[in-house]
């Protein structure tokens, strides 16, 4: 069943560029503030230099010691005032780039969840989960860390250039030598280190998942005895992520050496153009004093901001697909929305093929009258999760019609209350509260409505135990739910829900066969008054439906009450019937 | 073998990296010692030559310069490879160790432990006892790194050096105690914004559960909110980091201007050269360096020391199950289980003859694991004994008795890999312990064996929807499948390793109803004449047993055939036919 991976789509350059203005016009006061305080910081703190070199100068012209004390007084002010100015200018860049953040996130997540499934399907289920797990990281860390720090770093340079023309522009030109090492290296590092690093961070998840995987599973490994097998797997994955690390390292090192070589040049030449300038009288030996001094405080911002530069190109990247899913056009929403007549569904002559060479369903027609339920019984693979996904909604049919109450489901009005309902194997508990978990079915729902919903679904004497109740923290981190509990609660939102027609599939199905006979009074309770689809796995849930539908190879092979289908003779419901409830078949 | 503790854990793991931590050591205080030099010659530099207007001496100093720089240049380049180096070895080796000591056949290392925390000990754990190995030698290079500053400060001025050597550390300590309860705050906030981060990959995971429900405005609407409280919290905590750091600032300023201060009237009374004035303000910027670096340097260790207490506590942990003798072979597949008292079972007693197919129905699903877990000796019974073929599990190698006794546990994982290495383990992996009482296989049983076997699971149904079929990739655990497709793959990997005893707990219970019942039959047909156990309440299942047990109440209850059973027995027909 593998198809073509189709992934989700990537921002261009210019859509990105027009997301980022987008997100900076309502902030653009904030921005220019920031960067006005954050400069004036900066060239505060650029006095400090010049101020040292007055003391040099008035030592040197054999100044009585007491004048020392005006400039050690500018000093210090010039010490609180940059201190001062640099924490504000920090604030008003963190609001500014955290505002811009949250609106962001809030941007893609909306877009995010309204996907259609089919689409988030075919891009493979780790595209949208990645962008929304790393790809929002990679961009919230560099607006939390780097970009301050690039901000300042670079303000730090361009203003310390500034000041090097202004103490004389030959000493500019001198420190300007180690640019062309500087902008060489960054180059030839960039180019080396993305690649390498794209190929670290895999070898270190792959390292991290089969530690998980041989953890997880060591009774497993025991078992079976492979132990050598797992050791070898792990120590190899380990070693791999060793090794990419320590290229990673020594692209590192090497890029700072040849930093220190742009470093070297610089210096040298600015000490050398003090020299020549103070031998020709035309600085002075403060002069030449701030500016090597100068110079020598330009390390750490420009190795800073160098460093920097490949956490940037990551983050870029990864708002790439960020603004690729967020910017999506909205879904067209149906032009004239019907509200159901009733809770009858009707499945018409319904065909579907994921793949066009493969149809799965042919012509399959099943009326459900409202407040009926009918069970779909078949193998793997005959097309009953396919149904039962047409008629939630989650994909399109090839041909045929789906009609809930007579309306087209298509026609339905997306804002009003769900019709269709879905609930499938998959488990899943939300990271939060259980209430939180509860409320995303029914955002309103007060706390005695979440307990009446548990309560129907059996589910309200361990919930009731758990260590905080309702407000005990699920999910993800939090207290565990076994598989049933997880599976009553999906069914506790069904029940909050309040869908007119609920779709099954395998709801029981994970809990293993004793849990699955708790789970089937859950799921009986909350189908009351519901019209239901069930795919069954366990004949008791056949056995209690208004009707049996047994599919074959993507076709109707039988319909019926189950006691008629139970008495016919050779039919394919009638042998599962025997073999379930254990009596031999008579030649046995 | 004295107790493992962290200590010991931590020293071992640093002695395996003494040659690299020397090495990185020198090379770490020649860095450190060349940072330190670069203020000092560029005093030298204003001293002797721009001061003087001498060209010779010009010269002579940039020379200087360029030493110092191509030594901590080099000295950096290697001393950080080979600290890297030796913390990523030791972290690696700690990581295959705690891997060898949780999948021991004598178990232990993983009873009460989370997966993830066990994971999350052999990665960020290992990691941290390794980077000791990374901060050790940059913590002697630190300290040396301030010797030679003060030494270097002393010679030019006593009173300045010793100004600049305990005021440094001092306004460090005051800009701690002046930022400390901005940092505080902070770390609070931080919780807040990692709950939100982990927010959003959550409901994107649980898209299809949002989706059936129609919860995606709501989801929407909750992200909204939360990310609305986040953006609160953040913006709070920048504010207090962006004070923290603002003052560090300040202070820092202030004490570069009494520095200027007390060295501009030294050098103004013409007892220190402006050279030294220089020196001094340089070195007083240099310094933060080297202590700041302490500081990391210290809280590196304590958390390296509290990861090797982690590290040695799974290390160090009980065996979970006993036994060295060999099994004797052939194995004749008799089972008896007498008096067995564990977890809910009350001296059950039990017998099962060579080569039958054995249904066992417990009332209680607790039991039914707890018999998992006895006859995968994954546990040793609080009283009682489970013998094969007379001889006591318990007195055995647990390798051996795996090798006799294949037990097939409902929530067996399968494997990242192809769908061939997980039902047969490729050549040279499997059965390596001694007393082994079962024959190698050739290649060409092997492959006999994996075909029959897919083909009694329903596997091959499973391996046909693959690319690639049987060489076919399965994703890690297995997740690329369907719970149904999972079981069948975890059922044929049980038949292929054609044990003498099979024990399969609920092989079915993610399987329709169809593939069950070829399922039923395909088992009873490969497993003819060798004794085969189902832990099961499937009445498919059950109806093709040679005998079936009813385990009630934690003690034998009933035995017959399934037919008998259901007929005869209430208590049975509850548990069954619900």
């Amino acid at each position: 069943m593998t198809e073509q991976r189709e992934l989700l789509p990537t921002a261009t350059g210019r859509q990105t560029a027009a997301a980022l203005r987008a997100l900076l016009r309502p902030r653009r006061w904030l921005a220019a503030a920031g960067l006005l305080v954050l400069t004036a910081a900066t060239a505060v703190g650029l006095a400090v230099a010049p101020l040292l070199g007055h003391v040099v100068d008035l030592v040197t012209s054999g100044a009585p010691a007491s004048s020392i004390t005006t400039p050690v007084v500018a000093l210090a002010v010039v010490a609180v005032l940059s201190g001062a100015a640099t924490a504000y200018g920090l604030t008003l860049i963190a609001r500014l780039g955290e505002g811009a953040l949250a609106e962001l996130r809030e941007r893609f997540l909306d877009r995010a969840l309204r996907l259609p499934l089919g689409q988030v399907e075919r891009a493979g289920s780790g595209d949208l989960t990645s962008r929304a797990g790393n790809d929002l990281n990679a961009v919230a860390s560099v607006v939390r860390s780097g970009l301050p720090e690039l901000a300042r770093s670079l303000l730090a340079i361009g203003l310390t250039i500034a000041g090097l023309a202004v103490l004389d522009w030959r000493f500019m030109l001198a420190a300007l030598l180690a640019a062309p090492v500087q902008l060489y290296t960054v180059w030839w590092y960039g180019g080396r280190a993305l690649p390498l690093y794209a190929r670290q961070r895999i070898a270190v998840g792959a390292q991290q998942q089969q530690l998980l995987e041989t953890i997880g599973g060591a009774p497993t490994v025991r078992a079976l005895r492979r132990r050598e097998q797992h050791l070898g797997r792990v120590t190899a994955r380990s070693q791999d992520a060793v090794d990419l690390t320590m290229r990673g390292v020594n692209l590192v090192t090497r890029f700072y050496a040849r930093l220190n070589l742009a470093e070297f040049i610089g210096l040298s030449a600015v000490l050398a153009t003090g020299f020549l300038l103070v031998r020709s009288g035309e600085v002075t030996i403060g002069a030449a004093t701030a500016a090597a001094l100068y110079f020598h405080n330009l390390f750490t911002p420009v190795n800073i901001a160098l460093g920097l530069i490949d956490d940037v190109q990551a983050a870029t990247a990864a708002l790439v697909r960020i603004v690729g899913v967020a910017d999506l056009p909205e879904p067209v929403a149906p032009p004239a929305p019907r509200t159901p007549a009733d809770a009858s569904l009707h499945a018409d002559a319904v065909s579907h093929a994921y793949t066009a060479d493969r149809p799965v369903l042919h012509e399959v027609t099943i009326a459900v009258p409202a407040g009926q339920r009918v069970a779909l019984v078949g193998a793997s693979g005959a097309g009953k999760s396919t149904l039962a996904g047409l008629v939630a909604g989650v994909h399109e049919p090839t041909s045929g019609s789906i009609r809930v109450g007579g309306v087209g489901i298509g026609d339905l009005d997306p804002s009003g209350r769900r019709a269709v309902a879905l609930i499938t194997q998959e488990v899943y508990v939300f990271a939060g509260t259980l209430a939180e978990d509860l409320r995303l079915a029914r955002p309103d729902a007060t706390d005695a409505e979440l307990t009446a919903a548990l309560e129907r679904v059996g589910a309200a004497e361990w919930a009731a135990a758990l260590p905080d109740g309702l407000s005990t923290v699920v999910g993800e981190g939090g207290h565990r739910l076994t598989a049933a509990q997880a599976q009553q609660l999906a069914l506790a939102r069904l029940v909050l829900a309040d869908p007119a027609v609920a779709v099954l599939d395998e709801a029981t199905a994970e809990a293993g066969s004793a849990g699955a006979r708790v789970l089937e009074a859950s799921v009986a309770a909350a189908l009351h008054g519901r019209t239901g689809l069930l795919v069954a796995h366990r004949l008791t849930q056949a056995a209690l439906a208004d009707r049996v539908v047994v599919l074959d190879a993507g076709r109707i092979v039988e319909s019926g009450s189950h006691d008629e289908l139970r008495e016919a003779p050779d039919g394919r419901y009638a042998e599962l019937w025997r073999a379930w409830s254990g009596r031999r078949e008579q030649d046995a | 073998m004295p107790q493992l503790t962290g200590g010991r854990v931590l020293r071992e793991a640093l002695r395996g990296q003494a040659g690299r931590i020397t090495g990185s050591a020198l090379l770490s205080t020649g860095h450190q010692a060349g940072e330190a030099m670069v203020p000092v010659v560029i005093g030298m530099v204003v001293d002797r030559a721009v001061g003087t207007g001498s060209s010779s001496e010009l010269l002579l100093w940039l020379a200087v310069l360029g030493a110092v720089f191509l030594t901590l240049s080099f000295s950096f380049r290697f001393g950080a490879r080979l600290g890297e180096r030796a913390a990523e070895q030791a972290g690696h080796l700690l990581r295959v160790r705690l891997t060898d000591r949780v999948l021991d056949r004598r178990g232990g290392a993983d009873t009460g432990r989370l997966p993830g925390a066990l994971a999350s000990v052999a990665t960020s754990d290992a990691a941290r006892v390794g980077m000791i190995a990374l901060v050790l030698p940059l913590g002697v290079a630190g300290i040396l790194g301030l010797v030679v500053g003060a030494v270097a400060l002393l010679r030019v001025s006593l009173p300045l050096g010793l100004l600049v050597l305990f005021g440094t550390p001092l306004m460090m300590g005051l800009a701690h105690v002046l930022g400390r309860p901005l940092q505080r705050r902070s770390e609070v906030e931080q919780d807040r914004i990692a709950h939100t981060a982990g927010l959003a990959a959550d409901m994107v995971g649980g898209l299809r559960v949002l989706k059936g429900i129609g919860a995606e405005r709501a989801a929407a609407e909750r992200y909204r909110l939360s990310s609305r409280a986040a953006l609160t919290a953040t913006v709070h905590a920048a504010r207090a980091k962006s004070w923290h750091d603002g003052t560090l600032l300040a202070v820092n300023g202030l004490f570069l201007a009494v520095v200027a201060l007390v060295g501009g009237r030294l050098a103004a009374d013409g007892t220190i050269s402006i050279g030294a004035l220089i020196a001094a303000v340089g070195m007083a910027q240099y310094l933060i360096g080297p202590l700041s670096m302490l500081v990391w340097v210290n809280g590196e260790l304590a958390q390296g020391r509290g990861s090797a207490v982690r590290i040695a506590e799974v290390l160090a942990s009980a065996p979970a199950v006993g036994g060295d003798a060999p099994l004797p072979g052939p194995v004749t597949g008799r089972l008896a289980v007498r008096g067995l008292t564990h977890a809910g079972l009350r001296g059950l007693d039990l017998d099962v003859t060579a080569g039958q197919l054995v249904g066992l129905v417990t009332a209680d699903p607790a039991h039914a694991e707890a018999l998992v877990d006895l006859l995968g000796r994954e546990r040793e019974p609080d009283s009682g004994t489970i013998t094969l073929d007379g001889h006591d599990l318990s007195t055995l190698d647990p390798e051996a008795v795996r090798g006799a006794l294949l037990v097939a546990a409902h929530d067996a994982d399968l494997f990242e890999g192809t769908l061939r290495d997980n039902v047969v383990a490729p050549a040279g992996s499997n059965g390596n312990g001694p007393g082994l009482p079962h024959q190698r296989t050739s290649p060409a049983d092997t492959h006999g064996l994996l075909s029959a076997a897919l083909a009694a699971s329903g596997a091959d149904e499973v391996a046909a929807t693959l690319d690639g079929g049987v060489d076919g990739a399965l994703a890690e655990r297995g997740r690329s499948l369907s719970g149904g497709q999972r079981q069948r793959v975890a059922l044929a990997r049980a038949l292929a390793a054609d044990a003498p005893v099979l024990v399969l707990h609920e092989p079915t219970t993610a399987v329709d109803a169809v593939t069950e019942l070829h399922i039923v039959h395909g088992v009873r047909r490969l497993r003819e004449g060798r004794t085969t156990i189902v832990i099961t309440t499937s009445p498919a299942l059950l109806a093709a047993a040679d005998t079936v047990h009813f385990v009630a109440d934690g003690a034998l209850t009933a035995s017959g055939t399934h037919e008998q059973l259901v007929r005869e027995h209430t208590g049975y027909r509850a548990t069954v036919l619900a």
